[in-house]
């Protein structure tokens, strides 16, 4: 399950990534160390993890900002990340340690804001219910506050 | 990205609003990936199963197919693996949706752009061809990896729209599997048998794949016996990517860059290869348990049957009758499926329970409606990947040999 413990990571650091794509935002984070696939991972109509060997089994990640660790799986992503889009069964976010291309292409599909090749492990870094700013034009993620 | 004056002609919209869309949007990949520029290509293969496509995916692509030729010029051969759906079965599979009438629309867009159809699931021995060191721009992750690991042709995966893009734009972004450095091994592995079965391949694969964990790592493999079938190394590559999102492995002495270990390693240094032994693949098959329990479907997809599996599935039915309480499904392209008729395969397998099945593949058609549906647990299968997948969809999934397969379709339970 995600972790929800009271402590945290320090507030306002930034990390950085490479630079990303997609308008920068703002939202409580969803992060785990496991991987991610929107074919092998989801309940796309639920929006829920489905998967029962994933760390986030369960939890439903519309609306927000998911943090993992690699991309998984084939090129199922590409289309349906901008379906969930459209269905409003997206996350507000992703957030990778390492992307695959297809990831890439449905984020850019999708216009769904997406980072990865950060200096640290993001899923050690960020845990779910911190706040969290997004800024893929510069690759950096901000912690703004800690907690659900 | 560096741009010549034709792609910033065609990012301009001089070439028309598809490829201007497709230019763009590739150069936003592109850009995220550090790709310097675009390298040429002449062949697409576009993935485009209904469920994956969605409704937003198909109104794209109906949105393009609107446009005025002009507008929508192709720049590339473009194969889609738009295998369509088999009306009776899916009745059968998914009584509350019209797979078959969802499809057609889909089928009508991508015809109207120019998208040749392919009825197969890894259109590397029937559509199209590209030589060693080309690059192209295939969708599908099997085909993929085939095209780097046993082609050597060049292609990073370009999911559905992006390998539409670039059957408007002749191009792809040049990174990844496209350069010479990525191509290069980055682990290696030993195998130390010979596997018997696809399931085994498959294992293979997905124990390599899920220990690597990215697109970017290349693991050479050496595995000891006569030349493998390309058919189980199809098995152990698209597990690779199905786990560990690999696109390209060396298989030593097959790959075409990777003649050797000499060849594989040079200029780079890998430690010690890795062993992956027979216990490891028994004990990775065995965890998915099920032994002795009531199996409610066997699917056998991923890759669909080629006429020599349906020959030997045929074969361990004759004569016998599937459990009453068991859906045995069989996939295969619809000239496959065609042959297997003319040769008297298909009505032995339907004289014994079993569905023979043309279309998309189990796993890519709703697979979990179609368990809530008929309130299916327990799945056998021969194909890791269907394994890997429809374990997130709910189902208890079982990976095994064809011949247990069979054999477990006919008990109506799992047998060891």
């Amino acid at each position: 399950m995600s972790d929800s413990r009271s402590s945290g990571p320090e507030v306002g650091i930034a990390l950085i990534g490479h630079v990303g794509m997609g308008p920068a935002v703002r939202g409580i984070a969803l992060a785990a160390a496991d991987d991610f696939s929107t074919r092998y991972d989801l309940d796309r109509e639920r929006g829920i993890f489905s998967r029962p060997s994933h760390k986030l089994y369960g939890e439903s990640y519309v609306g927000r900002i998911l943090v993992l660790n690699a991309a998984k799986g084939g090129v199922a992503s590409a289309w349906m990340l901008r379906e969930m889009v459209t269905m409003e069964k997206a996350p507000l976010a992703l957030l990778l340690n390492d992307a695959n291309p297809v990831m890439a292409q449905g984020a850019a599909f999708a216009n769904l804001p997406f980072i990865d090749r950060f200096q640290t492990d993001i899923t050690a870094a960020i845990r779910t219910g911190n706040t969290l700013y997004v800024d893929p034009a510069k690759g950096v993620v901000t912690i703004e506050r800690r907690g659900r | 990205m560096n741009l010549t004056h034709h792609e910033q002609a065609m990012l301009d919209g001089a070439h028309g609003r598809a490829a201007q869309w497709g230019i763009e949007y590739q150069q936003r990949v592109g850009t995220f990936f550090d790709a310097e520029d675009f390298v040429p290509i002449r062949l697409v293969h576009i993935s485009t199963d209904r469920e994956t496509m969605g409704d937003s995916g198909l109104r794209f692509i109906e949105e393009l197919a609107a446009m005025p030729p002009a507008d929508r010029r192709p720049r590339a051969f473009a194969a889609a693996d738009f295998r369509g759906f088999d009306a009776d079965a899916f009745r059968f599979l998914l009584p509350g949706r019209d797979l078959a009438g969802e499809s057609e629309e889909a089928a009508v867009a991508l015809g109207k752009l120019g998208v040749a159809a392919s009825h197969a699931y890894i259109n590397d021995h029937s559509v199209t061809a590209p030589t060693f060191g080309e690059a192209c721009g295939y969708s599908g992750t099997p085909s993929v990896i085939y095209m780097n690991s046993f082609v050597g042709a060049r292609c990073n995966f370009e999911a559905g729209p992006s390998s539409l893009a670039a059957f408007f734009t002749g191009r792809v972004p040049r990174y990844g599997f496209h350069l010479d450095d990525r191509r290069r091994a980055t682990h290696a592995f030993r195998v130390d048998f010979t596997p018997k079965h696809a399931a085994e391949w498959g294992a293979i694969g997905a124990l390599i794949g899920r220990k690597l964990n990215s697109y970017w790592s290349v693991p050479a493999i050496e595995i000891p016996g006569a030349r493998p079938a390309v058919l189980s190394l199809n098995h152990m590559a698209l597990n690779l990517a199905s786990y560990g999102s690999i696109a390209m492995c060396h298989v030593v002495g097959i790959t075409p860059e990777a003649p050797d270990w000499q060849t594989v390693t040079a200029g780079r240094r890998i430690d010690t290869a890795e062993t992956i032994a027979r216990k490891d693949v028994r004990e990775f098959l065995e965890n998915w348990g099920g032994v002795g329990e009531p199996v409610d479907v066997v699917a056998l997809s991923t890759p669909q049957l080629c006429i020599t599996e349906i020959a030997e599935v045929a074969e361990l039915l004759a004569g016998r009758k599937v459990h009453a309480d068991t859906t045995l499904l069989i996939y295969a392209p619809l000239e496959i499926k065609r042959a297997a008729a003319a040769m008297g395969y298909a009505k032995t397998i339907e004289d014994a329970g079993g569905r023979l099945v043309h279309g998309h593949d189990f796993f890519a058609t709703y697979a979990r409606e179609i368990r809530e549906a008929h309130g299916w647990q327990r799945l056998m299968t021969h194909s890791v990947k269907v394994a890997n997948i429809c374990e997130g969809y709910g189902y208890k999934p079982t990976p095994a040999s064809l011949h247990r397969c069979i054999d477990s379709a006919v008990a109506g339970k799992v047998l060891p």
